[in-house]
């Protein structure tokens, strides 16, 4: 039985004006539909659109033609729908730790008045209880809560942007080349940390990367983009592929295997659709 | 020549050795010249010595302005000072001072709307920007004319000067927060508003901050203008009034006072701003 369906994507094209010159086109008829509950994995080479793509489903940008829809409904700007982990400016650098991961609660709670914290004290109490939560689920604990988000290393920084992203508890986590930054150890560690997470919350997850063995490690399905010959026509999806829910201690020659057959059908000028 | 080098690094004494040797130097300079003046003029005024200047700045300080001479001429060294003339001066070029850097908190509203709204913006940047381009000096007549020589048309001298620059500024800085920050605000189920007020006003206060201070020069130029050419009191009133005397010996003080004044401004600031965003230089 088929799930619900997140993400409804219908020929999408996006092409950006160039003053005197011809359109340039950045998507060309992209159609998906990503259930709900899925680990998708959108990878590609840089420039083809993968981010585009990513901003289309956040709201951040609308399509020039074609359809989308998220959980049913079209966007107009992002919203509470989607969590969103980029690769930079993922916290508030004003904030701790514990403020960044406790300002969705609050805003969504108080609205724009700061001062409405120190007048609903316990509800502040149980936003910081629940943001501890999330903060020692991901890895961190109270003695990082005081601290401010340039006084963490890159991986712990990406750490608090997921908790804060999921203590609103989104139906879908779009994450935008989330872990590019860290050093090899730490990315397999947040690598681990996102599965799980995603393992125990059942969330839609929509994960964009340029690394292929990333995306064969994390999605249960990969999409694949890529440009036609010239690049004028902008990107179109190359490969559609569901994988097995591949754990990290895998043996090394499946994930060689599809790894391959990912970067091989970047080329390829037909969609490969294997689900 | 090793000190000469990017990577030279001074040490303590060394640094502040080297950050007082101009004012050092300054001094000792300005003394030698004013002494040899003095042995060839008995009756130099251009350039005081240290003794005149401070028997200047004391009568300045200690005696009472002339209006108030009677009661002001006993009492305590505080009540002195505070019927003095240098007080009085001081008291009238703070109180507008003030009155001029409260109103530049609306022109830090107005510009970090103006780059949150985009009708906002489109409805004041193209004025702001010509506005920015009026040289405020040469709107002195005009302001004299519908305002008045009173304190209304001093402090929207200081106004018209500094208020666009600053509604830029902070524009630019609204302009320069990641967009990323905006969408991750929006996700996490924030309003317009909260978006404005929590995540980018929240971000650039300490830069706006620095911003302000580094106009306040700008504000006691147009301040000084107003008040030199039509005012009662004041410091910039005082050291024009003096210049018909050529008292030097009063004026040279007065100016080292206002810079010190602007000195210590500009220091308390800067260190309130470090206390209320201890994230700031670090982030």
């Amino acid at each position: 039985m088929r799930n619900e369906i997140a993400v409804y994507i219908d020929k999408v094209h996006v092409e950006y004006p160039i003053a005197g010159q011809a359109p340039r086109s950045i998507l060309n008829g992209i159609s998906l539909e990503i259930e709900s509950g899925e680990f998708v994995a959108i990878v590609g080479e840089t420039g083809c659109g993968k981010s585009t793509l990513l901003r289309l489903i956040l709201g951040e940008e609308k399509p020039t033609r074609g359809r989308l829809l998220v959980n049913g409904y079209e966007r107009s700007q992002p919203d509470r729908s989607c969590g969103y982990v980029p690769q930079k400016y993922s916290l508030f650098p004003d904030k701790t730790v514990l403020d960044n991961v406790t300002f969705g609660l609050e805003v969504t709670s108080f609205g724009a008045w700061p001062g409405a914290r120190w007048v609903h004290p316990k509800q502040m109490r149980r936003f910081r209880e629940e943001a501890l939560l999330y903060l020692r689920h991901t890895g961190l604990d109270e003695s990082d809560a005081r601290k401010y988000p340039h006084q963490l290393s890159g991986g712990m920084q990406q750490r608090v942007a997921i908790a804060q992203a999921l203590i609103m508890k989104p139906p879908i986590l779009l994450m935008d080349e989330a872990f590019s930054a860290l050093d090899p150890a730490t990315r397999t560690g947040m690598q681990q940390l996102i599965k799980t997470l995603w393992r125990e919350s059942g969330t839609t997850i929509v994960f964009v990367t340029h690394n292929t063995r990333e995306a064969v490690c994390l999605g249960t399905r990969i999409i694949a983009l890529s440009k036609d010959g010239d690049g004028a026509r902008g990107s179109s999806i190359a490969l559609d592929l569901a994988v097995p829910d591949l754990d990290f201690d895998s043996e090394e020659s499946d994930i060689g295997d599809l790894v391959r057959e990912v970067e091989s059908a970047a080329v390829r000028e037909r969609p490969l659709v294997y689900n | 020549m090793s000190f000469l080098r990017i990577h030279a690094q001074p040490g303590r004494t060394t640094a502040w050795t080297l950050s007082w040797f101009l004012f050092a130097l300054g001094i000792v300079l300005y003394f030698y010249v004013a002494q040899a003046r003095h042995r060839e003029n008995p009756d130099e005024r251009v350039m005081p010595t240290i003794g005149q200047m401070v028997r200047g700045f004391s009568d300045a300080a200690l005696k009472p302005a002339e209006e108030e001479e009677a009661q002001a001429s006993s009492g305590s060294l505080a009540a002195r000072f505070r019927g003095s003339m240098l007080w009085k001066d001081t008291e009238a070029s703070g109180r507008r001072f003030l009155i001029s850097v409260a109103l530049l908190f609306p022109a830090v509203l107005l510009g970090l709307h103006m780059a949150m709204f985009p009708v906002i913006g489109a409805f004041f940047l193209r004025f702001i920007l010509f506005f920015d381009k009026i040289v405020a000096l040469s709107l002195l007549p005009i302001l004299f004319i519908a305002f008045g020589i009173d304190e209304l048309s001093k402090i929207m001298l200081i106004v018209i000067g500094v208020t666009p620059t600053i509604i830029l500024d902070t524009f630019n800085l609204s302009k320069s927060v990641p967009r990323e920050q905006i969408v991750k605000g929006f996700t996490l189920g924030a309003n317009d508003f909260s978006i404005t007020y929590r995540i980018v006003f929240k971000q650039i206060l300490p830069r706006v901050l620095n911003s302000i201070r580094l106009n306040l020069k700008a504000v006691m130029l147009f301040l000084f203008a107003g008040e030199m050419i039509a005012s009662t009191d004041g410091l910039a009133y005082r050291i024009a009034l003096l210049r018909r005397h050529m008292g030097m010996d009063t004026i040279i003080p007065y100016v080292l006072w206002v810079a010190l004044l602007l000195f210590l401004v500009d220091f308390a600031m800067n260190k309130i701003n470090h206390k209320l965003h201890p994230w700031f230089e670090a982030a």
